[in-house]
């Protein structure tokens, strides 16, 4: 048992694709208690069964479509006129623009890619210092997470939905839940941003430019009403709000802005669905090891194992943090959930840790995983961008970073931050 | 080191995979875009008419099957598989070649056993008559869970072969 452990992780390590290492422990585990192997497909089967998933191909496309359109200009360019006459005004544009776009695209290093690239040279060109930009464009890479429509808040409601313990949890309570404390890092960062750039001089937009930069983006401004509106009233499900919000950039980027020619949209819903298919995968074969790891009982004997040395909420939940910091670092945030909120979900509830609340405090800390050192990823891709050592992004990022730890202590410790929107 | 088409292949083969890469991605889009308009359909069916599509929702339940193995055959087909691969970028060449040779051989033959036993589970239902909705039989949808194994044993196997020809040339 131990051994084959062993083994899977080494593969794992090696770099065999996460769906195999997942289907081999699945196989391995049924087959040791002496269950027929189909149970694998059966489960995989129920892919089909989850009418939430749709959600899933539907905002990756949106997400692709925008972020191959010029729709990132003209978010930095609104932004820009509407804000840029604060002190550290267009840092505070990039946080703000790039957690929309995040929550649209996924934390997948898009938004550094598309906005980090206008953002950067804009930001030096206005006199913002080098590490300072650079830190800034890195952050915000992941910063968006916790807002909705983002992937991995419905794929944390749906994981959690099958374990099927505790309080349940719905993708609604999740996009209600990320909002505080989405805005709590945004909020910090800003008021950072400010202090640091307090003597910037100031960029006085002209009202005329506003007007432009408006109706340059007057199909774009819609869509976070259409999105957000849509599921935060209860007017569309979330699957159906997937749906309109497709059909919507659909429209707008190939049919009216034209940035898309329809020639090159095959290419861009192959890719996304590449995506799709490699997320997927993984989940599917994902509830087949859950089932089986809750069959063996492995969430009850860790939790016993784990409250026999730790037995407050308070030293768990720091353990939690120093746990999920690390494994932000390793693991990319799809693999992260499926893998472990099988097993921290129902020792969390054992310490009476709200599902919703672990959520909220399992992204927060994988959004910062996402740039600490030695591996964050975001690092690595705003090095290959911007033509910028890892070592000196590691120097960059670090005011950033503490701010978020800050930011991911307080959530942690203060639920009501989580929950109070959700009502739990 | 992708092998989407084999160099010393013989050209008729080689219309026909190249031909069937190409329904594969247009099986993608297509399946796609039906998800984008009939979901649309049906919001607007429900919200202006208060009426609905009854095959709807349950098709686009088995689309996100379908879409889900379609794109992970694609992404094996270009190794754009979600990977940990902390340890494998510090390895020197032959090292890498190595651990290339050994995760390939393993996914492919977790995969042929997936398959394997995906296509039990369809025989069965298919015995058995099982019939998913209308009346349509339910094997019919399962089919593409061997399907999509086998293709993705098949190219993590051609991945195998391709590294070890290379070690060796």
């Amino acid at each position: 048992m131990i051994l084959t452990g062993i083994i899977l992780i080494i593969l794992t390590l090696l770099g065999a694709p996460l769906f195999s290492i997942i289907a081999a422990a699945a196989l391995l585990g049924f087959y040791r208690s002496g269950i027929d192997l189909s149970a694998v497909p059966i489960e995989f089967y129920r892919l089909a069964e989850m009418p939430i998933l749709l959600a899933i191909p539907l905002f990756t496309f949106a997400g692709y479509l925008l972020s191959e359109s010029q729709a990132a200009s003209r978010l930095v360019r609104l932004t820009q006129a509407l804000l840029g006459w604060i002190p550290g005004g267009l840092a505070i544009v990039a946080l703000l623009a790039s957690a929309f776009f995040t929550a649209l695209t996924g934390a997948t290093g898009v938004t550094i890619v598309a906005l980090g690239a206008l953002l950067f040279p804009a930001l030096t060109q206005a006199g913002y210092r080098e590490n300072f930009s650079l830190g800034l464009v890195t952050t915000s890479g992941s910063l968006g997470l916790l807002f909705a429509p983002s992937v991995p808040l419905i794929l944390y409601a749906v994981i959690a939905q099958q374990l099927g313990i505790g309080k349940p949890v719905s993708v609604d309570d999740m996009f209600l839940a990320g909002i505080l404390p989405g805005l709590l890092m945004l909020s910090l960062l800003s008021i950072w941003v400010f202090w640091v750039n307090r003597s910037q001089p100031l960029k006085v937009s002209s009202l005329s430019e506003a007007g432009s930069a408006i109706w340059k983006a007057r199909w774009e401004i819609p869509l976070p009403f259409i999105v957000l509106g849509g599921i935060y009233s209860g007017y569309f499900a979330v699957s159906e709000a997937a749906a309109v919000t497709a059909l919507y950039v659909l429209i707008v980027e190939v049919g009216i802005y034209r940035e898309v020619p329809l020639k090159q949209l095959p290419r861009v819903m192959r890719e996304a669905m590449v995506l799709v298919g490699a997320i997927l995968i993984i989940l599917g074969l994902s509830l087949a090891s859950t089932n089986y790891l809750i069959d063996a009982e492995v969430p009850t004997k860790l939790f016993a194992l784990i409250k026999s040395h730790v037995s407050d909420k308070l030293t768990f939940l720091i353990l939690l943090n120093i746990f999920l910091l690390i494994l932000g670092t390793m693991l990319d945030i799809f693999s992260a959930l499926v893998i472990m909120v099988p097993l921290l979900l129902p020792i969390a509830i054992g310490y009476q840790i709200d599902p919703v609340h672990l959520g909220i405090i399992f992204l927060a800390n994988m959004q910062i995983g996402y740039f600490t050192p030695p591996v964050g990823m975001n690092l690595f891709i705003a090095s290959y961008r911007f033509k910028k050592p890892v070592m000196q992004l590691y120097r960059a990022t670090l005011p950033f970073f503490f701010i978020l730890l800050l930011t991911v202590l307080i959530i942690t410790y203060w639920p009501a931050l989580s929950l109070s929107l959700p009502g739990r | 080191m992708t092998t989407d088409r084999d160099p010393q292949g013989n050209s008729r083969l080689n219309r026909l995979f190249q031909y069937t890469l190409t329904v594969e991605d247009g099986l993608l889009v297509i399946m796609l875009s039906t998800m984008i308009v009939v979901a649309s359909v049906q919001i607007l069916l429900r919200n202006v008419w208060g009426t609905g599509l009854g095959w709807a929702d349950p098709l686009l339940r088995i689309l996100v099957l379908w879409v889900a193995l379609l794109g992970a055959m694609v992404a094996t087909r270009e190794n754009n598989h979600i990977t940990i691969d902390i340890l494998s970028r510090y390895l020197p060449r032959r090292g890498k070649q190595l651990s290339q040779l050994i995760t390939n051989l393993f996914t492919s033959i977790v995969c042929g056993i997936l398959a394997f036993h995906s296509a039990r589970f369809v025989i069965q239902d298919y015995a058995a008559e099982v019939s998913a909705f209308y009346a349509i039989p339910a094997w019919l949808f399962e089919l593409i869970i061997p399907i999509g194994f086998a293709v993705i044993c098949l190219r993590f196997a051609l991945h195998f072969i391709a590294v070890l020809r290379g070690q060796l040339a």
